[in-house]
Protein backbone atom coordinates (compact mmCIF):
# COMPACT_ATOMS: atom_id res chain seq x y z
CA UNK A 1 0.00 0.00 0.00
CA UNK A 2 1.64 3.46 -1.02
CA UNK A 3 1.39 6.44 0.44
CA UNK A 4 -1.63 8.88 -1.29
CA UNK A 5 -0.64 11.75 -1.94
CA UNK A 6 -4.00 13.13 -2.79
CA UNK A 7 -7.27 11.83 -1.06
CA UNK A 8 -8.34 8.49 -2.09
CA UNK A 9 -12.08 7.24 -1.43
CA UNK A 10 -12.32 3.47 -0.34
CA UNK A 11 -13.64 1.15 1.87
CA UNK A 12 -12.29 0.96 5.51
CA UNK A 13 -12.62 -1.86 8.46
CA UNK A 14 -12.55 0.43 11.76
CA UNK A 15 -11.21 -1.56 14.53
CA UNK A 16 -10.24 -1.09 18.30
CA UNK A 17 -7.42 -2.37 19.15
CA UNK A 18 -6.36 -2.09 22.40
CA UNK A 19 -7.56 1.38 23.46
CA UNK A 20 -7.17 3.14 20.61
CA UNK A 21 -9.31 2.91 17.27
CA UNK A 22 -7.75 2.31 13.93
CA UNK A 23 -8.76 1.75 10.02
CA UNK A 24 -7.40 -1.18 7.19
CA UNK A 25 -8.70 -0.98 3.76
CA UNK A 26 -11.36 -3.54 3.72
CA UNK A 27 -9.54 -5.39 0.47
CA UNK A 28 -7.02 -6.96 2.93
CA UNK A 29 -9.49 -7.74 5.46
CA UNK A 30 -10.37 -11.51 5.55
CA UNK A 31 -13.02 -12.00 8.69
CA UNK A 32 -13.61 -11.48 11.95
CA UNK A 33 -12.54 -14.52 13.95
CA UNK A 34 -14.20 -15.44 17.46
CA UNK A 35 -12.50 -15.84 20.86
CA UNK A 36 -10.10 -19.25 19.77
CA UNK A 37 -7.11 -20.66 21.38
CA UNK A 38 -3.91 -18.60 21.08
CA UNK A 39 -1.54 -21.60 20.82
CA UNK A 40 2.12 -20.05 21.76
CA UNK A 41 5.57 -22.08 21.40
CA UNK A 42 9.06 -21.17 21.86
CA UNK A 43 10.23 -18.75 18.75
CA UNK A 44 12.50 -15.66 18.22
CA UNK A 45 10.30 -13.12 16.40
CA UNK A 46 9.20 -10.27 17.63
CA UNK A 47 5.86 -9.25 17.66
CA UNK A 48 4.17 -12.32 17.22
CA UNK A 49 2.17 -13.92 19.96
CA UNK A 50 1.55 -17.13 18.65
CA UNK A 51 -0.87 -18.66 16.18
CA UNK A 52 -4.74 -19.67 15.98
CA UNK A 53 -6.17 -21.84 14.05
CA UNK A 54 -9.11 -21.10 11.51
CA UNK A 55 -10.50 -22.64 9.05
CA UNK A 56 -8.01 -25.49 8.99
CA UNK A 57 -5.35 -22.91 8.38
CA UNK A 58 -2.38 -21.90 11.30
CA UNK A 59 -2.57 -18.17 11.09
CA UNK A 60 -0.07 -16.22 13.39
CA UNK A 61 -0.66 -13.84 15.51
CA UNK A 62 0.13 -10.06 15.89
CA UNK A 63 0.95 -7.93 18.72
CA UNK A 64 -0.17 -5.14 17.49
CA UNK A 65 -1.82 -3.76 20.97
CA UNK A 66 1.68 -3.14 22.55
CA UNK A 67 2.80 -1.05 19.56
CA UNK A 68 -0.68 0.56 19.46
CA UNK A 69 -1.60 1.13 22.80
CA UNK A 70 1.51 0.17 25.05
CA UNK A 71 -0.59 -2.29 26.58
CA UNK A 72 -0.43 -6.58 26.29
CA UNK A 73 -3.03 -8.69 24.59
CA UNK A 74 -5.06 -10.41 26.41
CA UNK A 75 -5.91 -14.23 25.30
CA UNK A 76 -9.75 -13.78 25.41
CA UNK A 77 -10.44 -11.31 21.86
CA UNK A 78 -11.57 -11.61 18.64
CA UNK A 79 -8.97 -12.04 15.72
CA UNK A 80 -9.18 -9.85 12.96
CA UNK A 81 -7.52 -11.60 10.24
CA UNK A 82 -6.17 -10.02 7.13
CA UNK A 83 -4.12 -11.10 4.11
CA UNK A 84 -0.78 -10.17 3.52
CA UNK A 85 2.22 -10.88 1.42
CA UNK A 86 5.28 -12.18 3.24
CA UNK A 87 8.01 -12.11 0.16
CA UNK A 88 6.43 -14.02 -2.78
CA UNK A 89 4.13 -15.65 -0.50
CA UNK A 90 0.37 -14.45 0.30
CA UNK A 91 -0.64 -15.24 3.97
CA UNK A 92 -3.52 -14.89 6.51
CA UNK A 93 -2.27 -13.15 9.82
CA UNK A 94 -4.18 -12.04 12.86
CA UNK A 95 -4.54 -9.05 15.08
CA UNK A 96 -6.44 -9.78 18.21
CA UNK A 97 -9.73 -6.85 18.54
CA UNK A 98 -12.01 -6.27 20.80
CA UNK A 99 -14.91 -7.76 18.76
CA UNK A 100 -16.06 -4.15 17.56
CA UNK A 101 -15.29 -3.48 14.06
CA UNK A 102 -17.48 -1.36 11.36
CA UNK A 103 -16.86 -1.21 7.95
CA UNK A 104 -17.14 2.28 6.43
CA UNK A 105 -16.62 4.40 3.27
CA UNK A 106 -14.20 6.98 3.44
CA UNK A 107 -11.53 9.44 1.80
CA UNK A 108 -8.01 8.50 2.82
CA UNK A 109 -6.27 11.35 2.61
CA UNK A 110 -1.97 11.73 2.82
CA UNK A 111 -1.16 11.36 6.61
CA UNK A 112 0.63 14.88 7.13
CA UNK A 113 2.81 15.65 10.17
CA UNK A 114 5.24 12.99 11.93
CA UNK A 115 3.14 9.97 11.81
CA UNK A 116 4.66 6.67 11.93
CA UNK A 117 5.84 5.30 8.73
CA UNK A 118 2.96 2.70 8.80
CA UNK A 119 0.39 5.04 8.97
CA UNK A 120 -0.52 4.92 4.98
CA UNK A 121 -3.28 7.97 5.78
CA UNK A 122 -6.00 9.10 7.52
CA UNK A 123 -9.92 8.61 7.44
CA UNK A 124 -12.26 11.21 9.31
CA UNK A 125 -15.14 9.43 10.80
CA UNK A 126 -17.56 11.52 12.41
CA UNK A 127 -15.54 14.26 14.34
CA UNK A 128 -12.53 11.56 15.08
CA UNK A 129 -9.60 11.82 12.33
CA UNK A 130 -8.42 7.66 12.37
CA UNK A 131 -4.95 6.61 11.21
CA UNK A 132 -5.40 3.59 8.47
CA UNK A 133 -2.73 1.40 8.91
CA UNK A 134 -0.40 -0.18 5.97
CA UNK A 135 -0.33 -3.69 7.38
CA UNK A 136 2.90 -4.65 5.66
CA UNK A 137 4.68 -1.57 7.08
CA UNK A 138 3.29 -1.70 10.67
CA UNK A 139 4.74 -5.62 10.81
CA UNK A 140 7.98 -4.63 9.12
CA UNK A 141 8.51 -1.62 11.46
CA UNK A 142 8.21 -3.97 14.44
CA UNK A 143 9.97 -7.61 13.47
CA UNK A 144 13.24 -7.96 13.29
CA UNK A 145 14.17 -10.74 10.57
CA UNK A 146 16.63 -13.63 11.84
CA UNK A 147 16.87 -12.01 15.36
CA UNK A 148 17.81 -15.01 17.39
CA UNK A 149 18.61 -13.51 20.49
CA UNK A 150 15.15 -12.77 21.82
CA UNK A 151 13.75 -16.45 22.34
CA UNK A 152 10.09 -16.20 23.26
CA UNK A 153 7.66 -17.82 24.91
CA UNK A 154 4.38 -16.44 25.47
CA UNK A 155 1.66 -18.80 27.22
CA UNK A 156 -1.83 -19.88 26.35
CA UNK B 1 -15.19 -8.08 3.70
CA UNK B 2 -14.26 -11.35 1.72
CA UNK B 3 -14.56 -14.46 3.52
CA UNK B 4 -11.86 -16.78 3.67
CA UNK B 5 -11.64 -19.59 1.03
CA UNK B 6 -12.80 -22.40 2.39
CA UNK B 7 -10.60 -24.82 0.15
CA UNK B 8 -7.27 -24.16 -1.29
CA UNK B 9 -3.72 -25.19 0.11
CA UNK B 10 -3.25 -25.31 3.58
CA UNK B 11 0.21 -25.29 3.50
CA UNK B 12 0.52 -28.89 3.76
CA UNK B 13 4.20 -30.25 4.19
CA UNK B 14 3.65 -33.73 4.61
CA UNK B 15 0.57 -35.38 4.51
CA UNK B 16 -0.06 -39.20 5.80
CA UNK B 17 0.38 -40.43 8.71
CA UNK B 18 3.42 -40.21 10.96
CA UNK B 19 3.99 -41.66 14.59
CA UNK B 20 5.27 -38.41 16.67
CA UNK B 21 6.47 -38.96 20.00
CA UNK B 22 5.43 -36.42 22.11
CA UNK B 23 7.31 -34.43 25.15
CA UNK B 24 7.57 -31.53 27.56
CA UNK B 25 10.77 -29.45 28.08
CA UNK B 26 9.57 -26.85 30.42
CA UNK B 27 5.75 -27.54 29.96
CA UNK B 28 6.18 -26.83 26.37
CA UNK B 29 4.97 -30.08 24.15
CA UNK B 30 7.36 -30.65 21.44
CA UNK B 31 6.98 -33.64 18.89
CA UNK B 32 9.57 -35.48 17.02
CA UNK B 33 9.40 -37.96 14.43
CA UNK B 34 9.88 -41.49 16.56
CA UNK B 35 11.91 -42.59 13.49
CA UNK B 36 14.60 -39.98 14.39
CA UNK B 37 15.04 -41.30 17.59
CA UNK B 38 17.04 -44.36 18.64
CA UNK B 39 16.56 -44.67 22.48
CA UNK B 40 15.79 -43.00 25.06
CA UNK B 41 17.21 -43.35 28.71
CA UNK B 42 16.84 -41.96 31.88
CA UNK B 43 19.50 -39.31 33.05
CA UNK B 44 20.39 -41.42 35.81
CA UNK B 45 20.94 -44.60 33.87
CA UNK B 46 23.65 -42.99 31.95
CA UNK B 47 25.16 -40.49 34.41
CA UNK B 48 27.95 -43.09 34.91
CA UNK B 49 28.82 -42.83 30.72
CA UNK B 50 28.31 -39.01 30.43
CA UNK B 51 31.62 -37.00 30.01
CA UNK B 52 31.60 -33.28 30.80
CA UNK B 53 32.82 -31.03 28.47
CA UNK B 54 33.88 -28.05 29.86
CA UNK B 55 33.18 -25.01 27.08
CA UNK B 56 31.47 -22.00 26.95
CA UNK B 57 31.38 -21.78 23.05
CA UNK B 58 27.85 -23.89 22.62
CA UNK B 59 25.91 -23.67 26.17
CA UNK B 60 23.57 -26.05 25.18
CA UNK B 61 25.77 -28.75 25.26
CA UNK B 62 27.37 -29.53 28.61
CA UNK B 63 28.07 -33.54 28.16
CA UNK B 64 28.89 -36.31 25.46
CA UNK B 65 28.36 -39.82 26.51
CA UNK B 66 29.19 -42.73 24.53
CA UNK B 67 26.56 -45.46 23.02
CA UNK B 68 27.78 -48.16 20.24
CA UNK B 69 31.00 -46.77 20.05
CA UNK B 70 29.97 -43.32 19.13
CA UNK B 71 30.40 -39.96 20.47
CA UNK B 72 26.65 -38.08 20.90
CA UNK B 73 26.92 -34.66 22.05
CA UNK B 74 23.91 -34.03 24.65
CA UNK B 75 21.42 -31.03 24.23
CA UNK B 76 19.88 -29.57 26.92
CA UNK B 77 16.51 -28.56 25.19
CA UNK B 78 15.58 -25.97 27.36
CA UNK B 79 18.47 -23.96 26.66
CA UNK B 80 18.00 -24.77 23.08
CA UNK B 81 14.30 -23.22 22.98
CA UNK B 82 15.23 -20.92 25.56
CA UNK B 83 12.81 -22.33 28.26
CA UNK B 84 13.24 -22.31 31.35
CA UNK B 85 15.45 -24.09 33.58
CA UNK B 86 13.96 -27.32 34.49
CA UNK B 87 15.61 -30.68 35.53
CA UNK B 88 15.63 -32.99 32.49
CA UNK B 89 15.25 -36.54 33.46
CA UNK B 90 15.02 -38.54 29.99
CA UNK B 91 17.51 -38.47 27.28
CA UNK B 92 16.53 -38.83 23.56
CA UNK B 93 19.04 -40.56 21.81
CA UNK B 94 18.78 -39.45 18.19
CA UNK B 95 19.43 -41.74 15.52
CA UNK B 96 21.35 -40.52 12.33
CA UNK B 97 22.96 -37.16 14.39
CA UNK B 98 25.44 -37.21 17.23
CA UNK B 99 22.95 -35.87 19.26
CA UNK B 100 21.14 -36.88 22.31
CA UNK B 101 18.64 -34.40 23.92
CA UNK B 102 17.96 -33.80 27.41
CA UNK B 103 14.13 -33.54 27.55
CA UNK B 104 11.76 -33.34 31.00
CA UNK B 105 9.53 -36.14 30.06
CA UNK B 106 7.90 -38.40 27.52
CA UNK B 107 4.01 -37.61 27.33
CA UNK B 108 3.08 -40.54 24.73
CA UNK B 109 3.58 -41.65 21.34
CA UNK B 110 0.72 -40.03 18.60
CA UNK B 111 0.01 -40.88 15.21
CA UNK B 112 0.02 -37.21 13.26
CA UNK B 113 -1.67 -37.06 9.67
CA UNK B 114 0.29 -33.82 8.37
CA UNK B 115 2.98 -31.39 9.45
CA UNK B 116 1.76 -27.62 8.58
CA UNK B 117 4.12 -25.26 7.51
CA UNK B 118 5.53 -22.96 10.16
CA UNK B 119 4.17 -19.69 8.82
CA UNK B 120 5.94 -17.00 6.84
CA UNK B 121 5.82 -14.59 9.35
CA UNK B 122 8.06 -17.11 11.62
CA UNK B 123 11.47 -15.76 10.77
CA UNK B 124 13.85 -16.18 13.22
CA UNK B 125 15.60 -19.16 14.56
CA UNK B 126 12.74 -21.45 15.17
CA UNK B 127 13.04 -21.81 11.23
CA UNK B 128 15.78 -23.88 12.24
CA UNK B 129 14.34 -25.87 15.07
CA UNK B 130 11.25 -26.82 13.42
CA UNK B 131 10.09 -28.89 10.29
CA UNK B 132 6.45 -27.71 10.94
CA UNK B 133 3.83 -27.59 13.46
CA UNK B 134 1.29 -30.35 13.82
CA UNK B 135 -2.26 -30.44 15.31
CA UNK B 136 -2.67 -32.94 17.95
CA UNK B 137 -5.97 -33.11 20.07
CA UNK B 138 -7.23 -29.72 19.26
CA UNK B 139 -3.52 -28.04 20.18
CA UNK B 140 -0.96 -26.60 17.73
CA UNK B 141 2.60 -28.16 18.64
CA UNK B 142 5.90 -27.51 17.15
CA UNK B 143 7.35 -30.43 15.47
CA UNK B 144 11.37 -30.34 16.32
CA UNK B 145 13.70 -30.59 13.67
CA UNK B 146 16.48 -33.22 14.74
CA UNK B 147 19.32 -31.97 12.08
CA UNK B 148 18.09 -27.89 13.77
CA UNK B 149 19.62 -28.83 17.58
CA UNK B 150 23.17 -28.54 16.32
CA UNK B 151 25.03 -26.26 13.40
CA UNK B 152 27.42 -28.08 11.42
CA UNK B 153 30.04 -24.79 12.71
CA UNK B 154 28.83 -26.43 16.41
CA UNK B 155 29.28 -29.66 15.25
CA UNK B 156 32.75 -28.82 14.35
CA UNK B 157 33.56 -26.53 17.25
CA UNK B 158 32.72 -29.20 19.57
CA UNK B 159 34.81 -31.97 17.79
CA UNK B 160 37.25 -29.52 18.01
CA UNK B 161 36.90 -29.22 22.29
CA UNK B 162 36.93 -33.02 22.37
CA UNK B 163 40.62 -33.44 20.16
CA UNK B 164 41.78 -30.44 22.34
CA UNK B 165 40.96 -32.07 25.44
CA UNK B 166 42.51 -35.87 24.15
CA UNK B 167 38.69 -37.20 23.78
CA UNK B 168 38.34 -39.42 20.70
CA UNK B 169 35.34 -38.60 18.70
CA UNK B 170 34.30 -41.86 17.68
CA UNK B 171 32.75 -41.87 14.02
CA UNK B 172 32.75 -37.97 13.25
CA UNK B 173 30.98 -38.56 9.94
CA UNK B 174 28.06 -38.25 9.42
CA UNK B 175 27.04 -35.17 11.73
Amino acid sequence: MSEPRQAVSGAFVLLQVGDGRVALPAEIVSELAPPVRLHSFPHSSRFITGVIVRRGRIVPVYDANSVLTRKNSSPQRFYLIAQRRVGKVAEMGAIPVNGECELVSAEMRPPGGERPAYVAGTIAVGEQLLEVLDLEAFIASNSTRDDDSHATQVQS
Amino acid sequence: MTSTPETGAKSRLTSGHETVILFFVARQMFAIAADSVQEIRSTDSLAGSANEMEQSEVPKVRHTIERNRRTYFVVNAGVHFSLPVTRPALVLILRELRVALLVDRIERMAEISAVYALPQAFSGAERRWYRGLAYVDDVVIPVVQPAGFLTLEEFQQLDQIEIAAGHQVKEAAPV
